[in-house]
């Protein structure tokens, strides 16, 4: 390495070899990337085949789907599985009812979550240390562990079989106020101040101050309740029986219980119910990875 | 939001101890039994066999989502080009309902014409019955591995790019091979983050439900019943045994409050304060 310090002077034959090296280091180098490449393809590849084989047997009538070999493409489409999962079922009216209540739960809590953040954050409140503490200790319950005090609650309460019965509980969850919290106790003190000199109430240093520097957070925070909510399924099968009022989830769980098998009918339900959440992902694609960092801030 | 996190948390948490010990159904009336529901409740040959299948399916699918996702995320972590689209796929699978998830993996382990047997046959290896007593579980557990390890390989993504690049510099001059910056520098650095990881996917692996019903129906006979299938049973089924669907909620609840806190101190300890 030593006659790398005078390369101009120094003799061809260790300028040569310094030029292979350089080659050598750089091919490695490149190789290793194919490597990685390599790598994440194929698991690229294991994790997408599921989804291509199930879009495939969609667009095959049943006995095209029991054929061996597969046809690895569906030419010519066949789209009576499609007509029949819009027609003839009430997914149309499961898709409604999943964005209409996944949509309100996501509003109320975004809304409420920030404030109630802001509130443990910011504000002297007497009990706010073990308001806090009883959140972060019953974060993780879930919904399907508290089936039974929950039925016997909203069924006293009357609510069974209405749409509250399926927005109510989930605005417990603790998460999105202790994610707000965090996020604002890392904002400057320095604006809030600045409001309240002006003379704005606690309300308004919320609204014209906290809320415009916490957009993003927002965002990421709708995100996350929209896909969990999107995704729940054990309290929506039981809070509800009547049709009408069935989710994607439980209603695509019934198409799979009642009936004989179709697995053409269910393979349409599977790729129709991923067109929403699939969607929303390639649009909000950023906000949807930060739903995985949020577990980081929990720390 | 106080109101609801009273109202639908915590009295249900409260009131799920004051269940266990009813004996009776959901909406007639119920009589104290005492600690009865808990003395019987190891004999009880359903709810000991859900306990059993949620610890077993917790094992066989927790180790490989992380081990898995860490070797995604370590060399996500370093990829330039194409990198955002990697994330998208690898990502995808985490936003499939578990009652989709269930669906979509009718068609990987169907007999006839699923993809797994039709790519043995290509190879010319019999075909498997892969939704039999002896392996439903561990699809069960396969199909968790798929629906999580994007997850966690995103969140350790996240991670590793946090952590401190001087490290790994001087650890390159010093010439340390890819395995040991591994070994010794990445795998320390995330002992936090990782521990995290084994607590919170465990506590998730705990509540087992929807993808078992769909895909397996809690079967054959009960090698797919776990605990939140069970209560499901107990409550809704034709027997109707509220306070057992109480009393084993209540061991599930304990433990994801034990681990809860158990992470809470473990963090807490080495930060020295909140």
């Amino acid at each position: 390495m030593s006659v790398a310090v005078e390369p101009r002077h120094g003799n061809p034959g260790a300028l040569q070899a310094i030029a292979a090296e350089h080659a050598r280091s750089r091919r490695r180098r490149r190789l290793r990337g194919l490597g990685k490449h390599a790598f994440l393809i194929v698991v690229t590849l294991l994790l997408v085949a599921p989804f291509y084989y199930v879009v495939l047997a969609s667009f095959k009538s049943s006995t095209e789907i029991f054929t061996y070999p597969p046809k690895l493409l569906p030419i010519p489409p066949f789209i009576g599985n499609y007509q029949k999962l819009l027609g003839d079922t009430g997914f149309l009216r499961w898709m409604f009812n999943t964005l209409f209540v996944a949509g309100t739960v996501t509003l109320i809590k975004v809304f409420m979550d920030s404030m109630a953040g802001y509130a443990l954050a910011k504000l002297q409140l007497t009990g706010k240390r073990a308001i806090f503490l009883a959140m972060l200790i019953l974060l993780m319950v879930p919904l399907g562990a508290l089936i039974v005090p929950l039925w016997a609650l909203v069924n006293w309460m009357g609510l069974t079989n209405t749409y509250l019965a399926l927005i109510l509980p989930p605005l417990a969850n603790p998460l999105g106020v202790f994610l707000m919290r965090q996020f604002i106790l890392g904002l400057p003190k320095d604006l809030e101040n600045a409001g309240r000199l002006d003379g704005l109430s606690e309300f308004g240093i919320y609204r014209r101050i906290i809320l415009p520097l916490i957009k993003p957070g927002l965002v990421v925070l709708a995100v996350i309740i929209f896909t969990d909510q999107f995704m729940s399924f054990i309290w929506p099968l039981i809070a509800t029986s009547s049709d009408d009022l069935q989710v994607l989830t439980v209603g695509v769980a019934a198409l799979r219980s009642h009936g004989g098998a179709d697995y053409g009918l269910w393979s349409a339900a599977a790729v129709m119910s991923l067109v929403p959440i699939g969607v929303f992902f390639f649009v909000l694609q950023r906000q949807f990875l930060a739903r995985s960092l949020a577990g980081a801030l929990k720390q | 939001m106080f109101l609801f996190f009273v109202v639908f948390l915590v009295i249900p948490v409260v009131g799920t101890v004051w269940w266990s010990t009813q004996a009776g159904g959901i909406v007639g009336g119920t009589t104290n039994v005492g600690l009865q529901n808990f003395q019987r409740l190891p004999d009880l040959v359903g709810a000991t066999a859900a306990i059993q299948n949620t610890l077993i399916f917790a094992l066989l699918s927790i180790p490989p989502i992380l081990i898995g996702a860490l070797a995604i995320s370590l060399v996500l972590a370093r990829v330039g080009r194409g990198a955002a689209a990697y994330r998208f796929f690898v990502y995808f699978p985490v936003l499939v309902p578990g009652v989709v998830a269930g669906l979509i993996w009718l068609f990987l382990t169907n007999v006839d014409f699923g993809l797994f047997d039709n790519v043995l046959r290509a190879v010319g290896v019999q075909p498997v019955t892969w939704l039999g007593s002896d392996t439903a579980l561990g699809v069960l557990a396969a199909l968790d591995v798929w629906r999580n390890v994007g997850y966690w390989a995103i969140f350790f993504v996240a991670a590793i790019i946090g952590l401190p690049q001087e490290l790994y510099q001087a650890a390159s001059l010093d010439g340390a091979s890819t395995a040991k910056r591994f070994w010794y520098l990445t795998l320390p650095l995330m002992r936090r983050i990782l521990f995290f990881a084994i607590v919170v996917s465990t506590i998730w692996g705990l509540q087992v439900f929807d993808t078992a019903l769909v895909l397996t129906n809690g079967g054959p006979g009960t090698a797919t019943t776990t605990i939140i299938f069970r209560v499901w049973q107990y409550v809704f089924g034709t027997n109707d045994k509220v306070g057992f669907a109480a009393a084993i909620s209540l061991v599930l609840i304990v433990a994801i409050l034990t681990l809860t806190l158990a992470q809470m101190r473990l963090l807490r300890s080495r930060r020295g304060d909140d």
